[in-house]
């Protein structure tokens, strides 16, 4: 294989931009082997062979990508073009987001060319759109309806016998969760409470749809209700915006927010530590052997007993390391904190998304967004322009965010419960086990609605939401502690 | 400029907290004149009244600097705003608060017979009193608040069933994934199927108040419409609709029938007042939709037992109104269907469609290997792997290769990205008979079809999945290659290969014995943590928790 890339080297060498690369590619078509398939039989492979190369080239790719060797990379890329596909089998889906966002990152170490290529790319950042895309996300998983589910539930638990009842949503963008709670609350046996919902969000026109369709719900059960729409980006809220008063009770919402605090700039330290060991990839394979050999056999057979993932390959790797730092989170959940809510319900992604090295990331947003898109294939056809929407703007966005950028840009830093519990543990809060009715009402719904596939797994009082066995999304529910 | 009456305050402020007693709080006239004995409400009102037999008097200055805010708390300990996180930030909210909780309703509306224990909520109450009309979409109005929500309720669920009907009949699977149709309406759908489920819980609250009415989420109804025979279908129409019970002891049934019965509830809906058919019954309650009250009520057999129905038809406010939701009935066809194959219980998580059932004949859902979730999507044409499987595989494969190219033994744990990561590094790396392999294990017929023949670094995988059933153990030996591992074993036979390998034995020939063995240890493991509660109970809750939780 090496030996191909530097014969890819020698012919290429001449070349120094990428369109004469390509040419020079495409008349000196590498092989495989110098005996079996050549290239041009790469478009015959069969699917299970092709998905197989696939995960091969990516791999090869990022590796040259961390590197930093764009002749290499680019050869690997131009092979990932030729069998990924937006609209192929899942393997090519997949593949086809990750070249994309692996060739991003490489043409961002050429700032020109990376700039003058976007300059004219407008981001057409059209509100409807990306409505309807969360509303597809809504409606073809049931994470969303899972997670308002346990929501609501642990909301309502924890509001039993209350008459003032103020409800902070972090993501303000479906107002389903809380045309829910309207009527839950309706039908407590004390009566509903006076309810305020404060809605956060970015942008206005969500919220005023998403007011005008709780106002006029509320009004319909004859609820005392009052909608708070604030608009602003949730880094730059301002606990004060809140508007809490004194004497109700408070509930907030998060709903795969909290991540986006990770963002910060300590990865220029990171990155060039990172860089290092990149740059000496054995390296980085004998660190991580050495992290997984203690613990992995004891750990080995606790899973054994607790039928824990048995092959995730972030549980290990995860606890053994330190608890990175993040003040910005940390500051955050001290102010929601300091408001003293009755309740916090938080949801995440439960995948390991924040690992230092492009490696480390690639290789764990390889498994999640395969069980993603694995969900899609067995519920919705692939001609499917609506997955092709979901697949596109929203798992094809967090991959580009995840492989092809860094500090402040790099938002999906989506972590596991443990690391979360710790932080918000640290923040002053106590965990609040999801009753049995809200986990029973969450399997029910995942049964009863053609979610086959899905489970429901409980970890100490939280839900995780799993595709088989791969865990993806994490509800937890919180009180402060004093 | 306009002043902001209601000011938002943090609560978390180091505001004072005054704490009064409850008769300060009820105290009407505190403030009594010495001369008259006529009493004020206010000081500031007896100084000035003290001015008219002249008497000395002094009125308080406002005073310029910053007073500090106070906040007071509720005297009632069982009150939410006993609690000092939670004290109100005025004087007279705390008085009106008091009243309107904790204190005698003595104000009676006339006309309507509501009772208020704050003059002002009377007054205010009586002078809307009777004009305020309350009117439905469909046309009727009514006077009083809760029997116009009591119609709401039987109005909505109408409304939405016969806009969900057709639907139902299709008996769709994938009925909440209606790509098709405008965003709108699926929205409605999906929204509403989280109501029904939210509303699950609710039945245990029925008992304490009768007036209160469920409002059904009848979304969980098109849920139900994924099963296809008729009596689910019955089973999902009904679930629309609310039915009538007294029973106390409903949560418990219902609780029981969460874990055993779910089965028999799909197809024994009865009808209480009306010998027609069920469907005939649906008719009429739809022609039915202008008038006020429903004229039949619905009931399920496991009620039906002890239950005495109350005439709901001519008043909806006096009967208990409880939705039975549409989740059970339509979780009950679910589970008549899966009991047969899965077992049932409640604790079975995740449940396979059917195809999957008979290819892989009797696998229960701990079981499953994601590699099967390929064949979900359609089980007759050629197998594709899932992205999960390929990956999966593609980990497996660089184990292999790293074992037997590099010689070194590249600590099989069951951590998948570790030995991925050799897969993508060994090709980088030195060896190209890594490739090698990845291209013959392409030519290899057999590793197509499965993973058979691929050295397993999943060693413990099998083992992961307790209770295998005796069926399925040839599934599992068939994927995990275990052949291919004992060959490979006496090549290269480092520590953890041969715990592998024991691993993979253990499961092989004592599977029946690894529950026993689970529940043991488990046992065990209960055991001691009894020990260290009763050992160090007392000591390790620790204060500040303690004190939480009473403060709540």
């Amino acid at each position: 294989m090496v030996a191909m890339f530097q014969e890819d080297n020698g012919t290429s060498s001449v070349a120094s931009s990428p369109l004469q690369v390509f040419s020079t590619m495409s008349l000196n078509r590498p092989t495989l082997l110098a005996s079996s398939s050549p290239f041009h039989c790469l478009k015959d492979l069969k699917p299970e062979e092709r998905g197989l190369y696939l995960i091969h080239l990516l791999l090869t790719c990022a590796n040259h990508v961390a590197s930093g060797s764009l002749q290499n990379a680019n050869a690997a890329l131009e092979q990932l073009s030729h069998l990924a596909s937006p609209d192929g089998d899942t393997m090519q889906r997949i593949a086809a987001y990750f070249t994309e966002a692996l060739a991003n990152r490489i043409l961002k170490s050429w700032p020109g060319l990376y700039k003058a290529l976007n300059a004219t790319q407008t981001r057409t950042n059209n509100v409807s759109e990306e409505i309807h895309v969360r509303r597809l996300f809504f409606e073809m998983f049931p994470i969303l309806k899972v997670s308002y589910l346990l929501t609501n539930r642990a909301i309502l638990e924890a509001m039993e016998g209350e008459k003032m009842v103020h409800v902070i949503d972090l993501d303000a963008s479906e107002p389903a969760q809380w045309l829910a709670l309207l009527q839950a609350f309706n039908s407590r046996p004390e009566g509903p409470p006076h309810l305020r919902i404060t809605g956060v969000h970015h942008q206005k026109e969500v919220l005023e749809q998403m007011a005008h369709r709780l106002i006029e719900e509320a009004e319909k059960l004859d609820i005392p209700f009052q909608f708070n729409p604030v608009v602003s980006r949730l880094d730059c809220l301002n606990v004060e915006q809140l508007r809490v008063k004194t004497g109700e009770a408070l509930a907030v919402s998060s709903v795969l927010q909290l991540h986006t605090f990770l963002a910060s700039d300590d990865d220029l330290m990171r990155k060039n530590c990172a860089l290092r060991f990149q740059n000496n990839p054995s390296g980085v394979d004998l660190q991580r052997v050495l992290m997984m050999s203690h613990g992995s056999a004891a750990e080995a057979r606790e899973n054994d007993m607790s039928n824990n993932n048995g092959y995730s390959p972030s549980g290990d790797s995860a606890s053994s390391l330190p608890l990175p730092s993040s003040g910005r989170t940390d500051s955050f959940l001290n102010a929601i904190w300091g408001l003293s809510p009755k309740v916090m319900v938080v949801t995440e992604q439960d995948s390991d998304h924040n690992g230092s090295t492009l490696m480390e990331r690639l290789l764990e947003s390889l498994y999640t967004y395969a069980a993603l898109f694995d969900c899609l294939e067995t519920k919705v056809p692939r001609t499917s322009q609506d997955r092709i929407k979901v697949e596109k703007m929203l798992f094809g966005e967090e991959i580009k965010n995840i492989i092809s950028c860094e500090g402040f840009e790099r938002r999906e830093r989506h972590e596991k419960l443990e690391k979360w519990s710790q932080r918000i543990d640290l923040a002053g809060f106590g965990n609040v086990p999801l009753s049995y009715y809200a986990m029973l009402q969450a399997r029910r719904l995942l049964q009863g609605c053609g979610f086959d596939g899905y489970r429901i797994k409980e970890e100490s009082g939280c839900a995780v939401i799993c595709w088989q066995d791969r865990p993806l999304y994490s509800v937890s529910a919180w009180r402060c502690r004093k | 400029q306009k002043k902001k009456r209601n000011q938002p305050r943090t609560p978390n402020s180091d505001a004072e907290v005054i704490a009064l007693s409850p008769k300060t709080l009820m105290a009407t006239n505190r403030f009594i004149c010495e001369v008259c004995n006529k009493g004020f409400q206010r000081e500031q009102n007896l100084q000035l009244h003290r001015r008219g037999h002249n008497l000395p008097w002094k009125l308080k200055q406002k005073s310029t600097k910053e007073v500090k805010r106070k906040v007071y708390l509720c005297p009632e300990p069982s009150c939410v705003h006993h609690d000092p996180s939670r004290a109100l930030g005025d004087l007279t909210g705390i008085k009106k608060h008091y009243y309107r909780k904790h204190g005698e309703k003595k104000w009676k509306c006339d006309k309507c017979s509501k009772r208020y224990a704050v003059q002002s909520d009377w007054k205010a109450h009586s002078k809307t009193c009777g004009t305020k009309e309350y009117r439905c979409d469909c046309g009727t109005l009514f006077s009083r608040r809760d029997s116009f929500i009591t119609h709401r309720a039987f109005c909505d669920a109408l409304a939405q069933e016969s806009a969900r009907h057709p639907t139902s009949l299709t008996s769709l699977p994938s009925h909440h994934f209606p790509y098709g149709q405008n965003t709108n309406n699926s929205n409605n759908n999906a929204s509403s199927m989280i109501l029904g489920l939210s509303h699950m819980g609710a039945p245990q609250n029925l008992d304490h108040q009768p007036g209160d009415v469920l409002r059904l989420g009848s979304g969980g109804g098109g849920g139900g419409a994924a099963s296809r025979s008729s009596s689910d279908l019955i089973a999902a129409n009904a679930s629309g609709y609310f039915m009538q019970e007294q029973n106390p002891s409903f949560h418990d049934q219902q609780d029981h029938h969460h874990h055993h019965q779910q089965g028999f509830l799909a197809g024994n809906n009865n009808i209480k007042q009306s010998p027609m058919s069920f469907q005939q019954n649906l008719m009429q309650f739809s022609h039915d939709n202008h008038n006020s009250a429903p004229s039949n009520v619905f009931n399920l057999s496991f009620l039906s037992g002890n239950n005495g129905v109350t005439s709901a038809t001519s008043n909806p406010n006096a009967a208990a109104a409880a939705a039975v939701s549409s989740g059970n009935l339509m979780i009950s066809n679910h589970y008549d269907g899966e009991n047969a194959v899965g077992g049932g219980g409640e604790g079975s998580t995740g449940l396979f469609p059917n195809n999957l059932m008979s290819s892989a004949d009797r696998i229960s859902s701990g079981s499953v290997p994601s590699l099967f979730s390929s064949s979900m999507q359609s089980p007759n044409s050629a197998p594709h792997m899932s992205a999960t499987a390929l990956l999966q595989k593609a980990a497996q494969m660089g184990s292999t290769s790293s074992n037997n190219n590099n010689g070194s033994n590249t600590n099989n744990n069951n951590n998948a990205s570790s030995i991925l990561r050799s897969f993508g590094s060994g090709i980088y790396g030195e060896n190209e008979s890594n490739l090698q392999d990845l291209m013959n294990s392409f030519s290899n017929p057999g590793a197509t079809g499965n993973v058979n023949g691929v050295d397993s670094p999943f060693g413990s995988y099998g083992g992961v999945n307790k209770g295998l059933s005796a069926d399925k153990q040839s599934m599992t030996r068939d994927f995990l290659g275990v052949g291919q591992i004992v060959k490979s074993m006496s090549g290269s036979g480092g520590f953890q290969q041969q715990q592998q390998q024991q691993q993979q034995q253990q499961q092989q020939q004592q599977h029946g014995n690894s529950r026993e063995r689970v529940g043991s240890s488990s046992d065990s493991a209960d055991r001691s943590s009894m020990n260290v509660n009763t050992g160090g109970g007392p000591a390790s809750t620790s204060p500040p928790y303690g004190i939480h939780h009473a403060s709540f």
